[in-house]
């Protein structure tokens, strides 16, 4: 149970570093970034590529996150322009659909170009004894960094000047404006941010199971259901929910059966959703 | 007072005027089989666009009205189809009445994924949330209940194939009738008080509360109504195609497309559905001989399209003709200018 339990965790951290890129994103740019999965996956692929023309891991792994985060830059710099025109829901269904067409555009070019292109990063190391359950080294360095970078952007969000001004834009972008902040700034920032968190995420997922070119639309709904269940644009309700979800996802399987968790698992997203729809720890409304 | 202005009718547009749009278009799309008819893969191509047609109908009467973005067309499809094509071949139903009853089964299930919405007031967003979560756990289900659904292999249909739906060319004029059902009765829903309370709560959701309408009711109805459309035009489908499995209403291959071929028609207009699911099957049938690129293309188009006409083509269009008509009616005589024409059930 305590071994499940912990895989859980492990998985859970990984989904909650999935939905603070989409979480932060929305909650300052009102955009649901449909395409989060598949900058996810181009992160992925850059850096599996890197390791097969033989360039050391970690370096391709940076280059793999670079280009992603660079990707999410670009996007918000030149295609998303027009989305920020607009206000309420128009700017919500336009931002769905322009990166609806950008997940298209980028699968479609992975699919294309590297049809059976994976990452997988092999740790190698003994198995460590963590409270009586033997966890893999794999598993222990990906909920290390998931637990690492959370901190850092929690501390982030929380003490830096840039963070704060990242926070005052969620709460109020004209207020922030008035403030001397650009929401421009700060968005770009995130999105580039939100990019190089995604291709993070496929990174720690390969070093428990492989990445494939076409995982980028179960990465994009792991990310909305996280997202939403933790409350958009909390960054530490993400975590929570992922790490719920994870422990929900792998006692189940364990103990049920996998095709009844993938339900098990949407219908505790929907109930949470239903009981509170500003998310665990979301701050309000909409 | 909306039953008052709804005897009036939509600013007074007598009935052939009002329905004529319908006519015309149901005309242009019963005259395909002209020229395509010699060729069963392209009748199924047709037919194909016909049904997203109405697929987008259900769903514009949902999301274009009430503005609930139901992220689970695909699976009211599917609940009308498996369950049509299980209560027929398990159960002997005849085929009529298992469809009929098969869009009860999906309107229900709509119904009550709107009236959790409106109950818990979600927005747009959750709304869309939980409905796809609803989508993907019907996925599943179609998947793991192997005996009843066949899992992954599918279903085959039988009872369709001794009617007219077996047949070469009929079951194309069966689906374009449902079109023209469809069409008419949207239009009618226009024309009568719910087109009034759904533009009203559109425009201004409290607005339209305090002057009387029951939102969270119209709301429901909409649901319920348009989740039955999608039912039903999922089970006919069932039954002319003969074959269904998971994949046939999977999210991918039918709520991308619906949502598209919507927002490039024109959200909560007549014939938004229908330009777009000509637009889109066209498309469609262009890259299949591209088949590599196919992805990239529709990524490429979706993104020009929503650039450049991000109301959608009919409203585009109508704007544009009414601006015509202002100007000629101001060069006649200097009268005050003409309105143009509101088509729309959420003009913005």
């Amino acid at each position: 149970m305590r071994a499940v339990v912990f895989d859980g965790v492990v998985l859970g951290l990984q989904f909650g570093l999935l939905g603070v890129g989409l979480t932060l994103v929305y909650g300052l740019a009102g955009v649901l970034n449909l395409a989060q999965g598949q900058l996810a996956v181009l992160g992925a692929i850059v850096a599996a590529l890197r390791i097969d023309a033989g360039t050391a891991v970690i370096p391709a792994v940076l280059a793999g996150v670079a280009v992603a985060g660079t990707v999410g830059l670009v996007l918000d710099l030149t295609l998303m322009r027009p989305v920020y025109r607009r206000r309420g829901e128009d700017r919500v269904l336009l931002g769905l659909l322009l990166m609806l067409g950008v997940a298209f555009i980028i699968d479609g070019v992975l699919v294309w170009r590297y049809p059976i292109e994976a990452l997988t990063l092999r740790i190698g190391g003994d198995p460590v004894d963590i409270l009586g359950v033997r966890m893999r080294t794999g598993s222990l360095l990906a909920s290390a960094i998931a637990l690492g970078v959370g901190a850092v952007l929690v501390l982030f969000l929380r003490y830096a000047t840039t963070g704060k001004a990242v926070r005052s834009v969620i709460q109020d972008e004209e207020g922030a404006q008035l403030c001397g902040v650009s929401p421009a700034t700060v968005r770009a920032f995130v999105f580039a941010l939100s990019g190089a968190l995604a291709a993070l995420v496929a990174v720690t997922r390969s070093m428990t199971s492989p990445v494939t070119v076409n995982a980028g639309i179960d990465f994009t709904i792991l990310a909305l259901i996280v997202a939403v269940v933790g409350g958009l644009g909390s960054v530490s309700g993400a975590f929570l929910a992922g790490i719920l979800l994870g422990i929900v996802n792998t006692v189940s399987a364990h103990y049920i059966g996998t095709y009844v968790t993938t339900i098990i698992l949407l219908g505790a997203a929907a109930v949470t959703i239903v009981l509170r729809p500003s998310g665990l720890l979301g701050a309000g409304r909409e | 007072m909306i039953r008052q202005a709804a005897t009036v009718g939509r600013e007074g547009t007598p009935a052939v005027r009002a329905y004529a749009p319908v006519l015309l278009a149901v005309a242009l799309v019963a005259l395909l089989p002209l020229r395509y008819g010699d060729s069963r893969s392209m009748m199924g191509v047709v037919i194909g666009g016909v049904l997203f047609a109405c697929y987008t109908i259900g769903f514009n009467v949902i999301f274009g009205s009430t503005g609930q973005l139901f992220l689970c067309t695909g699976a009211l499809a599917g609940l009308g189809g498996y369950a049509s094509a299980i209560l027929s071949e398990r159960h002997g139903l005849p085929m009529v009445l298992a469809m009929l009853l098969a869009s009860l089964v999906a309107a229900a299930a709509g119904g009550l994924l709107s009236w959790i919405a409106v109950s818990r007031s979600l927005g747009v967003i959750f709304t869309g949330i939980v409905t796809l979560t609803f989508a993907l756990a019907f996925q599943n289900l179609l998947l793991g209940q192997r005996d009843l659904t066949g899992g992954e292999t599918g279903l085959v249909v039988d009872a369709g194939s001794e009617t007219l739906l077996g047949e070469e060319v009929a079951p194309f004029y069966v689906f374009v009738a449902l079109l023209a059902a469809y069409l008419a009765l949207f239009r009618a829903l226009q024309r009568s008080h719910f087109g009034w309370a759904f533009r009203a709560l559109r425009d201004d959701e409290i607005a339209a509360e305090l002057a009387g309408v029951d939102v969270k009711r119209y709301r429901v109805f909409a649901g319920t109504l348009g989740s039955g459309m999608i039912g039903l035009a999922g089970a006919l489908y069932a039954h002319s195609e003969g074959f269904i499995s998971p994949s046939t209403f999977s999210f991918g291959e039918v709520d991308v497309l619906v949502i598209v071929m919507l927002a490039f028609g024109g959200i909560g207009s007549l014939l938004g559905p229908v330009v777009g699911a000509a637009a889109f099957t066209v498309l469609e049938e262009w890259m299949d001989s591209f088949n590599e690129y196919r992805l990239i293309i529709y990524g490429s188009v979706i993104l020009v399209l929503f650039l450049a006409l991000p109301r959608g083509v009919v409203p585009t269009v109508q704007r544009l003709v009414g601006r015509l008509r202002r100007r000629r009616a101001r060069g006649r005589r200097p009268a005050p200018a003409a309105q143009p024409p509101v088509d729309t059930l959420a003009p913005r």
